[in-house]
């Protein structure tokens, strides 16, 4: 057990969190149940009013976890000087034999928060209402999502083990490692890098055609292929080390914190991608801007990624 | 432009103090006329004003203005259809009395988040059409009766509005007053706005330019 | 972003003037207490941990009956003989404590042919002849040791009394002021022959030994051998310093955070309180602006902007406040909450230590919390049924 001002503070907002989302969990089972969008009863007109409410929470805990997620490494990080053996958030998550699901969860409920948002928006727009039920309906799966990581997050903090020697991550992620994520490992670098850029190539040929399920399918596997490019092959560029392949450690700041930067394009960039195609497949009205943001933010990652293995060659006259 | 289909509306249904506030009204108004609603307080004139604005929702029936149906209007909807079709005189003026008269008139426009330009503009055509280009940056709390009355109007008309209501409009005025605000109403009437007045003030029954009186009580209709 | 929105949540907090510096005041209040807290904190790690980096990577003592006692200085050539271990240093050191003035000095014995086991202290001595030192009993002392010896009269000089009873005058040669203040301001160095006979201890006794390892990766291994080695003796590498030294900090910060939980929680209820109960004149206001066209959504945005107003300009008034209290002021009152232990030991000062990381903590532990107290007051407010501003 662990008690640092940083764990205390994720811990208040989990709970603020976790009674707020309960609220709009009872609303929204009300809602599935009950609304009526052409009733004139007192309880449809109060479920509509409640509908806000539910909007504004989602809102709230949406634009919060966005910080609070760069706020989670840092507070990994931080206490990675603590535990024996971890030397960034990777030795820390992975000290807890479930810190990757929690990442997992993390980042899915980031994108299906953000969805929400996004459907709301659209579904406020339209007279009818006609999203509203689909609209809880998801919130309801979200809600669950949300209980779960926030359950592994407490239990995360509450099992760290100060005198528990962890692996590092060098010996996480690399080709010695039996962990099954070191399956990885066997994909060559030419193979990744092809892909990875034939991918993108996919992606800005579908957002020039503008057609929606092939963009959506394409930004999600160019957000698995990027993971993976990152850790296989740009992220030795970032450290100049072609042995450290950590996904972590360019978040500090002898890397300037680029990490943040990388992360941050590549989730706005698919995100847009995925969220905008799915808005766009249930109403033809929606505005295509989406294609663009998305490959803006896409493109700006693919820079970003591309520019440190060049800039080392450049440097040095021979890759890694 | 409006059109009440079989309205009802009950406040606090199912419970100990319900109470029938209109009973199925059946009322058309068309665009350009001028209707006064006439009736005792309680007998329905306020109620039914704010079902035509979609500040409340029937309990049965049918609101239909500008061809829209504002009482299935969700609250985005509703919001922008008062903003952008109606302008409110209320009794007592409903003025904000801490903010400036300038500040009281371009509230109905700040949702809408509007040019700064155009909207001085405007603000100071309505300050100059109601003669109280002197007060512009006067706080409400000091103001004469009959200036909070111009400020109120000239809130109602700054979103252009086509359909002015006015609740009991000249309860709390003189004569001087009141017959300055038929006027303004003339006027109003004669640049073709859609006007329901609700009000138990003779003055305004035998106006030449009001196109029809509608007595209420009890929440229904009594003759039209 | 609606610029007449903002403009009239901010005057709306103008208009309702009491209630809304009331408000601040207890958010800037509670901002600040926080701040003061992690700043303080924040300044004693850093501190400490300029302090561990200058420590050994291993020291080894000897446990007797469970507690610490000397250990035989032949046991160095053992400990020499081990692979990695670059040098071994016996030390000579123990607290002096002064009855008079209520403070416990650090008494450290150096001897000119030894290496130094700390940088510091080798830039200290470089100039010094110890043979000089100690013909005329005479010490070095810390800038700290020198104010409070100056306090009590003693000008130069200072009578120490030995175990026995017996005084023993030692002249201050020199004064010297080294990075941290809080390591090095109780500190006395004097010949190792000196600090025996002050403490009575045995010439073929020392108080512990440290250890230069050549390769930082094999402390834990060599730690390991010499528990082996000499079952009755205590190891202590530098990075179980670090670790139980930042526990501890985490500790008591984290002691005092559950405080502020309390604190912040009671704010909550009475910023929940306030926002849930309008006055009519209020509930009139608004009516009237539903009335004019304003969507449940704008009633609440202008409540939004009004709290951050009001979040913005209590976390930078707290945070300055706090900067200034901490840095300038050296924390009256609270600082003596946090360490102990400082009776015992003479004034330090604060070092600066300020980061992004601070500021976003203190972000998450506030303006959240105020936020979530308005949610839904707000919205029961923006909901309400216009159509009253009619009746």
């Amino acid at each position: 057990m662990f008690l640092t001002p940083e764990i205390i503070a994720i811990y208040i907002l989990d709970i603020i969190f976790l009674v707020f989302a309960s609220f709009a969990f009872i609303i929204s089972i009300m809602i599935v149940k009950k609304w009526d969008i052409n009733s004139t009863s007192e309880l449809q007109y109060s479920l509509e009013k409640r509908a806000i409410l539910v909007a504004t929470i989602i809102k709230y805990i949406f634009i919060l976890k966005l910080p609070l997620f760069i706020f989670f490494v840092f507070t990994a990080d931080k206490i990675s000087g603590v535990i024996t053996g971890a030397m960034c958030a990777a030795g820390v998550v992975n000290s807890i034999s479930f810190g990757l699901w929690l990442f997992v969860f993390k980042i899915l409920n980031l994108f299906i928060f953000g969805f929400w948002i996004a459907l709301h928006v659209k579904d406020m727009q339209d007279e009818k209402l006609s999203f509203t039920k689909l609209k809880f309906s998801i919130f309801i799966v979200a809600f669950v999502l949300l209980v779960v990581e926030i359950f592994y997050e407490i239990s995360f903090f509450s099992s760290l083990d100060v005198d528990k020697i962890v692996s590092c991550c060098g010996t996480l992620f690399s080709v010695a490692s039996s962990s099954s994520f070191s399956l990885i490992f066997n994909i060559p670098n030419n193979v990744i890098i092809t892909t990875f850029y034939l991918i993108f190539a996919l992606l800005v040929f579908f957002s020039f055609l503008k057609k929606e399920l092939p963009f959506l399918v394409i930004n999600v596997i160019f957000f698995i292929v990027s993971l993976l490019s990152l850790i296989l092959f740009f992220g030795t560029y970032i450290y100049e080390l072609p042995t450290h392949h950590c996904p972590y450690c360019f978040l500090q700041r002898e890397y300037y914190y680029v990490g943040y930067l990388l992360y941050i394009t590549l989730f706005i960039g698919t995100f847009s991608g995925i969220s905008g195609s799915i808005l766009r497949m249930l109403r033809a009205d929606y505005k295509k801007i989406f294609y663009k943001t998305s490959l803006i933010f896409n493109s700006l990652y693919v820079a970003i990624v591309t520019a440190y293995p060049i800039i080392f060659y450049i440097k040095n006259g021979v890759w890694l | 432009m409006i059109e009440c289909k079989n309205i009802t509306k009950v406040f606090n249904q199912n419970k100990r103090n319900e109470q029938t506030a209109l009973k199925n009204i059946n009322l058309e108004i068309k665009s350009g006329e001028l209707v006064v609603l006439k009736g005792a307080s309680g007998s329905g004139k306020s109620t039914l004003l704010s079902l035509i604005a979609a500040l409340s929702k029937p309990t049965i029936g049918e609101m239909v203005v500008d061809d829209k149906r504002v009482s299935k209007m969700p609250d985005n909807f509703t919001a922008m259809f008062r903003r952008q079709n109606i302008g409110f005189i209320f009794q007592k003026y409903n003025l904000i009395s801490t903010l400036s008269s300038y500040e009281n008139i371009i509230l109905p426009t700040i949702p809408s988040n509007p040019d700064e330009i155009e909207l001085d503009k405007r603000v100071d055509e309505l300050l100059k059409m109601f003669d109280i280009t002197s007060k512009k940056e006067s706080h409400i709390k000091n103001l004469s009766g009959g200036e909070q009355q111009r400020v109120a109007i000239a809130r109602a008309l700054i979103n252009n509005p086509k359909i002015i209501i006015a609740d009991e409009p000249t309860a709390n005025l003189d004569e001087k007053l009141s017959l300055e605000f038929i006027d303004i109403i003339k006027e109003l009437k004669q640049q073709k706005r859609t006007i329901i007045i609700a009000t138990h003030d003779p003055l305004f029954f035998n106006l030449d330019f009001v196109d029809r009186v509608i007595e209420m009580k009890d929440g229904q209709i009594l003759c039209s | 972003m609606n610029h007449f929105l903002i403009g009239f949540a901010i005057s709306s907090l103008f208009r309702r003037g009491a209630k809304s510096f009331f408000t601040i005041f207890i958010f800037t209040s509670l901002i600040f207490l926080l701040s003061s807290i992690l700043f303080i904190s924040n300044s004693i790690k850093e501190e400490l941990f300029i302090t561990l980096k200058s420590l050994p990577q291993i020291t080894v003592q000897k446990l007797q009956a469970g507690r610490h006692t000397n250990i035989e200085i032949s046991k160095i050539d053992k400990l020499l003989k081990l692979n990695g271990v670059q040098s071994a240093i016996p030390r000579i050191w123990g607290y002096y404590y002064f009855e008079k003035a209520g403070v416990n000095f650090s008494i450290v014995g150096i001897d000119s042919f030894d290496k130094q086991y700390k940088k510091s202290f080798e830039a200290i001595v470089k100039d010094v002849d110890f043979d000089e030192l100690y013909k005329n009993n005479s010490m070095i002392v810390g800038e700290g040791v020198d104010k409070v010896l100056r306090e009590n009269y003693y000008q130069g000089v200072f009578n120490f009394i030995k175990p026995d009873g017996e005084l023993k005058k030692i002249k201050i040669a020199s004064t010297f002021k080294s990075a941290t203040a809080l390591e090095s301001n109780d500190i006395i160095l004097m010949p190792k022959d000196l600090v025996l006979e002050i403490f009575g201890m045995n010439k073929n006794e020392v108080t512990d030994i440290v250890l230069e390892i050549a390769n930082p990766e094999e402390i834990p291994t060599i730690a390991k051998k010499i528990k082996n080695l000499f079952p009755d003796s205590k190891v202590i590498t530098n990075s179980d310093l670090r670790v139980s030294y930042q526990n501890i900090f985490d500790y008591k910060s984290g002691m005092f955070l559950a405080l502020f939980i309390i604190s912040a929680f009671t704010f909550f209820m009475i910023v929940y309180d306030k926002a849930s109960g309008l006055s009519s004149e209020e509930k009139r206001e608004i009516g009237i602006l539903k009335a004019l066209g304003w969507k449940i959504d704008d009633v609440l945005k202008a409540k939004f902007y009004e709290a951050f107003v009001v979040s913005f300009i209590s976390f930078l008034v707290g945070v300055m406040l706090a900067l200034f209290f901490v840095y300038t002021l050296q924390a009256p009152l609270l600082k003596d909450i946090f360490i102990g232990y400082s009776r015992l030991k003479p004034v330090f000062d604060l070092p600066f230590a300020f980061d992004f990381q601070t500021l976003f903590l203190l972000f998450f532990l506030t303006i959240p919390i105020y936020i979530a107290a308005i949610i839904i007051p707000s919205w029961r407010v923006a909901s309400m049924n216009a159509d009253e501003v009619m009746r």
